[in-house]
Formats: C-alpha cells, structure tokens, sequence
C-alpha cells in the first residue's frame, strides 16, 4: 500500500527543492495508509447500506475536515481504488478487495479483543481501529485460526473469509418486526459509539433472543433475558433481528448469581455474550449444561461466592455467575442443548 | 498428476468444503465437544468409582466454615502471616549469626592466606572484604529466612490454604483491576520478591498477571526486612521501656507492610485504569479439598526450587556489589575515599527527599541486593573500607543521630524508601523473564524508583513545613 502512495506521489517530476518541500510536509507514511483505508471502510459500509458516501459522509463518520477528505479522497482516486459516479462514491475492484481486506482484520481483532483479552464490548471497536491496519505476514490469518475461525464479529457482522468472500449480511431492524414474534439479535451497529454504549448498557447482545411486545411513543416494549423493557427509537433502530423457530425460544432463565446461599439449581447454559477464554475456562471447570450445582460459600466481602460442582469447589465473581444460567430441578445428563438464550 | 480411479481435487475445493462444514457446526461445537467428554467421563466415573463413607469432606466443610467466615477469615489470615513473619524473623536471627560467623572465620584465613602468600594488600581487600564480604553477608542474611519462609508458605499451599485466601481477598483485588490470586503473589513476595513475580504463572489472565507482577515489589522481601526492622528498634522503639520495644518495633514493620499492600492496591488500580487498561477478567478460581502436606514436596518445592533458585541468583549479582562497594571505599582522591565525595555530592539532592547523600549511595550500591543496604551505610559511616554491622545498638544510635544528624524523618523516609523504591537486580531479571518485554520490565524498574521519591519527597517538604525534621 505505501508502494502505492509513493507511486502516486512521484507522478509528474517535480524540481528537487519542491520535492523535499513536500517531502518535509507530508504525513507520515503510516497516517497516510491509515487515511485510505479508513476511507474505502467508509465506503464499503455505505454501500452495503446502500447509501452513496460522499466527502462530507467520510467527513462525518471518520472525524476529519472537510478538507482533508477532499483530499483524501483524490488522492484515492488517483490511487485507482474508488471512483466518483452520479451515485456518490464507489468501490473498484481493487477497492473492494482492500476495504474487505480492513475489514476481515478489523472484525477479527474485535472478536479477539472482547473474546480472548476481555476488552469490554463498548471498547473494543476503537481499538481494533488502531490494530487493523497492520496485516503484514500474515498476521491476520494467523489470528483467524488461533480463534478457531469465527464467523461474526461481536456486534454479529459477518467476517470475511481469506478469499475476501463476505457472507451476506443478514437482518431485518428489530423496528420493523412484528410483534409477539420471538426473533434473535444478529447485529448491534456499532457506531455511533455513544448509541452503542447505551446499547451495551441495556443488556443487550447479538445472539440473544428477542420479543416484540408491542409499540409505544417512548419507543418499543420487548423482552428478552427474562427481562421487559421499553426501547427507546434510536437504540431500537441499531439493532438488526432474524426470525428464531418458535420452539427453540428459551422460557426466561435465572442466573447462577441469583442462587440464593445453600441453594441448588442445574446449570442450563452460558450467556451468549461469554465466550472464548472464559468460556472455555468454566466448561474445563465442569460447569456443562445439566450440571447440578449449589451456592455452598460466599466470601468476606459478598463476592465471589464458592459454588459446589461436581464435588469440587468452584469460587466465581459475580460477573461470570451472572452469566450461567440457571433452572431448577433434578439434573439431566441428556440435556446436551449447547449455548442456550 | 492422475493415478487409476483417483482424480485429485483442487485445493480450493478441499477449503471450500472445510469452509461448509464449519458453517455447519456453528460456533457451539466446542461446547458440545467439552460436553460429551464431561458425559464420557461421568458415565465412566459413575461405573466404577465407588464411594465410601465421606466424613473427610464434612471436616473440610467445617473447616471452611472458619476460614471462609465472614467474622473470622481475615483475623486468621493475618494471625497465620502474622506468625510466619514471626517465625521467620525470630527463627533467623540465630542461624544468620552463626553463619556470620562462619562466613567472616573464613574470610579472616583467607586473608591470612593471601597475607602469607605475599599478595598485596589491595588483592587481598578485593578479593576477600569486596567479593567475597559481599558475598558472605547477601548469604548470611538471606538464606536462614527463606529456609523458614518458603516452607512454612509451602505447607500452608499444599494444605490448601492458599486458594482460600485469594477468596477472602479477590473482592480488594477486583475493585483494583487486579486477581484474587494477587493475594498468593503478594504473600510470596514476603519471602522474595523475584520468587513472587515468578509465582505470578499462576494468574492465567494475562492482564492480571502483568499487574501482580509490576507491584510485587511493594510487599518488602527478606532482603528488607534487616533494615525495616534496625531502623524500627533504633529510632521507633528507642523511646519505650525495653518489654515494650519489641512490640513497637514489630507494630512498626507491620505498619509498613500493610502501608506496602495499600501502595499494592492503589497502583494496581492505577496501572488498570491507564496503561493496563480493560475490565476485571474472568475469575475462576478452585478450592481443592485439605490435604495432609506431602513432606518430601515441601522440602523439594521451598528448598530447591525456590531458596536455592533464588539465592544462586542473588549470589550472582551480589559479587560485583561487594567489589564496587570495596573500591568505593579505598580508592581515595585527596585523602577521602571516593564513597564520600559521591555522597557528598548526592548530599543535597538526598535532603529533598529527607535522606542523606550516603544512604542514596547505599541504594544506588544495593540495587543487585537490598541485603547490603544497611552495612554499606555503616562501612561509609564508619568510614572503614569494608561492609560491616558488627557494632552495638547503643552507639550505632549514637553514630547516626549525633555525627551524622539523622532525624525521625530521617527514619521514617528511609523505611518508605525501603519500602517503595525499586525492585532489586534479581527481580528485575526475572520480571524481564517472566514478561519478555523491555518495556515491561522498564516500568517494573522505575515506576516504584518514581513513587519511592515522590512519597519521600512529599513526607520532608511536608514534615519541614510543619516543622518537624
């Protein structure tokens, strides 16, 4: 890509002083890759949308003058990688083969990020921004094996494939269905971040499922988690939903965390939301759906609290009983339902 | 290439299919393998693992019961460090004599070795009061307490003690970003704090471990505690009636050992909020049932891998202090040895800070082992061109305070200093180990060197302001 750059750059032969006047005043290198590949993001993203993407869009949504988008943008033209119609701007092949190129490594540190380090999900978005555009030696596909070949990001965008296929994206807005229909999350939009952040902070998240109940003027009435609340317009309208078979809507579950001292549940399932390290870590630990097991401690301070799973002594925080499900009767080992709710 | 009734596919259709079934699976597969082996495993177990009568299991409820009660956890936490320190402190004492002893009969043949030898006075002070003093006094100080501590630390791991203070503390830990198993690093760090950052494996969040590492030098080591507790009974306990000294002086190394784990916690908190930023991750953690501790595994684990590895260690880095600190203090430049011209001129900038320009030098000295602190400031003192501590409480008093004008705030600065400032070589080296990264060990090394001067340099102003010191 800086090959690319440089190319344009050494066009028409300029005298040497104005060279290393421009030389002196260009940005660094880095900055100059980043600026283009924070462009074609901006205008994949408004194509899949079906938007056209202009300087003033790209302006917007990336934070930069409108001047330096003007900028940008002709010297990504000049690159060959968009091209302006009477649409708006668009992608050319090339283009689209690098923007998905950014995006493959973007969604994979994502998932990375809130999987593996931890990383809350309201914060993870800005970061893989910073760690996307390194993709030398491939890095990026080490890190798709290492995770075991994800196929959406945490918000529940699709992750491009090596080849650069991208799966369609798949969706309806949670404002457009109907209700009483049970329907589950599949993306959360990630941006604008304060929207998101309001998002995360309701509870909600791709893979969990959803019922409309009903429409009022503060917004919508839905249930999820075993929990009713009123969705105000613009968070609703960041939320995207796909329709679930009835059946396999889960009755509302309890959390471990809910248990009171002494008391004995079976465990259901995991959250959706916990995922990679931590899950695997309660799973080695012998917490599988229809596990019988019993709050038998809690520490000086409240938390955590030592749970009794098969025979051993298990202390959890608060946060990771949070997310085990929990139901009441005898334990069935036949319940092999995987990740529920 | 095309072999009877073979067609070999192309590769991409190989991918392709991968490609599918992946898809197919889902995500969840993992889940489901985990599972299914957990049922394997269960059926298996149900067949042909009989149970007998569990009474063990009702003592280790009752038992827990105690030490996980909200009333009586914590006083027993401390109660039982409170008793190792004891141990190890009171246990040490007598033994490091005799191997002072011991140590300092040999150096005295070798010098007379070399003397009869003929060799000349400045190979003979090199070698046997620089090298090997240093030496013989790292050793002297260091290995009787970790001969206490690390097994008595390993009896109470293999009971199966240990999980269940991180239980009792993970609360703490969390509010600052850290582990409950902080708790188990911090303890181990009593002992030593390079065999505390090592302990830090444990933390399987890397994360978490990257902090217990960086503020395992907060809780002062063996190495520490000769000065922590000299200074307590020369200054803090002076003043009180002989049965009560020793109380002081203990309430005073207590002090600042909880002052350690407080300074623990903030910059735990702080390193998570700014550079280490990110959510307290998973905790998980098991309480396996009390054992009988195994006593082969104990001597092996606290003697060989922890003492030994620990003092070859130090061993290695005390040798060059010895022969820097020798010739600090017989090269002389205008009839003085060169250790008072560097202190003198660290004098002013020590004053800052309420120290002095020599124990500046000391801890410049000392960085490859804090053990020698203490002598080096009395080898300068004293002005003798050797390390030495073989000198009465009386008039070791008597030395600081009226020839060299050392003040209670004198006292106080030099147990934070002690307490605060950074990690020893050995330390170090292994934090390098332990994280592979420059940077990491960088700020491992200088983050608490920074704190150390702050805190010390906030205590003087603030003393003189009032008019103290």
């Amino acid at each position: 890509m800086a090959t690319l750059i440089n190319q344009n750059q050494d066009g028409p032969k300029l005298p040497r002083w104005r060279r290393v006047i421009n030389w002196l005043g260009r940005w660094p290198g880095q900055r100059d890759r980043r600026a283009v590949e924070d462009l074609l993001k901006h205008v994949h993203a408004c194509q899949e949308r079906g938007q056209g993407a202009s300087a003033e869009s790209a302006a917007g949504a990336i934070g930069w003058s409108a001047r330096r988008a003007v900028k940008v943008i002709a010297s990504v033209e000049a690159l060959g990688l968009i091209r302006s119609t009477s649409k708006g701007l668009e992608l050319t092949d090339g283009g689209t083969q690098l923007a998905v190129s950014v995006i493959r490594a973007h969604r994979l540190w994502e998932r990375y990020l809130a999987d593996e380090a931890g990383m809350p999900l309201t914060q993870v978005h800005a970061e893989a921004n910073r760690r996307e555009h390194d993709r030398e030696g491939g890095r990026v596909d080490r890190l798709d094996a290492a995770l075991g070949y994800p196929q959406s990001d945490p918000h529940g965008d699709p992750i491009p494939r090596a080849d650069g296929r991208l799966a369609e994206f798949a969706g309806t807005p949670l404002m457009s269905w109907s209700s009483g229909r049970p329907a589950r999350i599949t993306h959360i939009e990630d941006e604008p971040a304060s929207v998101f952040d309001q998002i995360v902070a309701t509870g909600l998240m791709p893979g969990q499922v959803i019922t409309v109940e009903g429409s009022t003027p503060e917004g919508l009435r839905v249930a999820f988690n075993g929990r009713k609340s009123v969705l105000a317009p613009v968070i609703a309208a960041n939320v995207f939903v796909q329709a679930v078979p009835q059946d396999a809507a889960p009755a509302p579950a309890r959390s471990l965390s809910s248990l009171e001292q002494g008391g004995e549940a079976v465990i259901r399932g995991f959250d959706q939301g916990l995922r990679g390290f931590h899950r695997r870590r309660l799973l080695d630990l012998g917490l599988t759906p229809g596990t019988p097991i019993r709050a038998e401690r809690v520490s000086m301070f409240r938390d955590p609290r030592a749970y009794r799973v098969r025979g051993s002594l298990v202390a959890l925080r608060r946060e990771q009983a949070d997310r085990v499900h929990i139901e009441e009767g005898s334990p069935s080992p036949s319940a092999q339902t995987g990740a529920t709710s | 290439m095309k072999l009877d009734g073979y067609t070999p596919r192309p590769v991409a259709d190989l991918l392709d299919q991968a490609e599918e079934a992946r898809r197919a699976l889902g995500e969840g597969f993992r889940d489901r393998v985990v599972e299914s082996i957990y049922k394997d495993a269960t059926e298996i177990a149900g067949r042909s693992v009989e149970y007998g009568e569990r009474r063990r299991v009702d003592l280790d409820l009752l038992v827990d019961k105690v030490v996980l009660s909200p009333i009586f956890g914590l006083p027993l936490m401390i109660a039982l460090l409170g008793l190792i320190f004891w141990a190890t402190i009171i246990g040490a004492n007598y033994p490091s004599q005799m191997l002072a002893t011991g140590l300092f009969w040999v150096e005295a043949q070798g010098t007379l070795l070399f003397d009869y030898l003929g060799a000349p006075w400045w190979l003979t002070g090199f070698i046997w009061h620089g090298i090997y003093r240093g030496l013989a006094w790292v050793i002297a100080v260091m290995l009787p307490p970790m001969m206490i501590f690390f097994p008595c630390f390993t009896i109470l791991e293999d009971l199966g003690y240990l999980p269940r203070v991180a239980f009792n503390l993970d609360w703490l830990f969390k509010k600052s970003g850290g582990h409950g198993k902080q708790a188990l690093t911090m303890s181990m760090g009593f002992g030593c704090n390079a065999a505390g950052v090592i302990a830090c494996r444990v933390i399987d969040s890397p994360r978490e471990r990257l902090i217990a590492i960086l503020t395992n030098n907060f809780v002062p080591c063996n190495g520490r505690y000769p000065t922590l507790i000299l200074i307590a009974v020369l200054f803090v306990a002076a003043g009180f009636s002989p049965t009560a000294a020793s109380a002081v002086a203990a309430g005073t190394v207590l002090t600042i050992v909880v002052l350690g784990v407080i300074t623990t916690l903030i910059v735990s908190a702080a390193l998570s909020r700014t550079v280490l930023k990110g959510e307290a991750s998973a905790f998980t953690l098991e309480l396996p049932s009390y054992r009988r501790p195994s006593i082969a595994r104990i001597i092996y684990t606290s003697l060989i891998d922890r003492t030994i590895f620990v003092l070859m260690r130090a061993v290695m880095t005390a040798i060059p202090a010895g022969a820097v600190i020798w010739l600090l203090g017989n090269i002389t430049a205008g009839g003085t040895p060169l250790a008072t011209h560097v202190s003198d001129f660290l004098e002013p900038f020590a004053y800052q800070f309420g120290l002095d320009g020599v124990i500046i030098l000391a801890y410049i000295i000392a960085i490859p082992a804090n053990e020698i602190v203490v002598p080096t400031i009395l080898m300068i003192y004293l002005g003798e061109g050797m390390m030495t501590e073989d000198i009465s409480q009386d008039s070791l008093r008597q030395v600081l305070v009226e020839q060299h004008g050392w003040t209670m705030l004198t006292a106080v600065n030099l147990m934070l200093f002690s307490l605060l400032h950074n990690p020893c070589a050995t330390t170090i080296i292994t934090m390098w180990k332990e994280t592979r990264s420059l940077r990491w060990t960088t700020l491992g090394a200088v983050g608490p060197l920074v704190i150390a001067f702050g805190v010390c340099f906030v205590v003087a102003q603030a003393a003189r302001l009032l008019g103290w010191g």
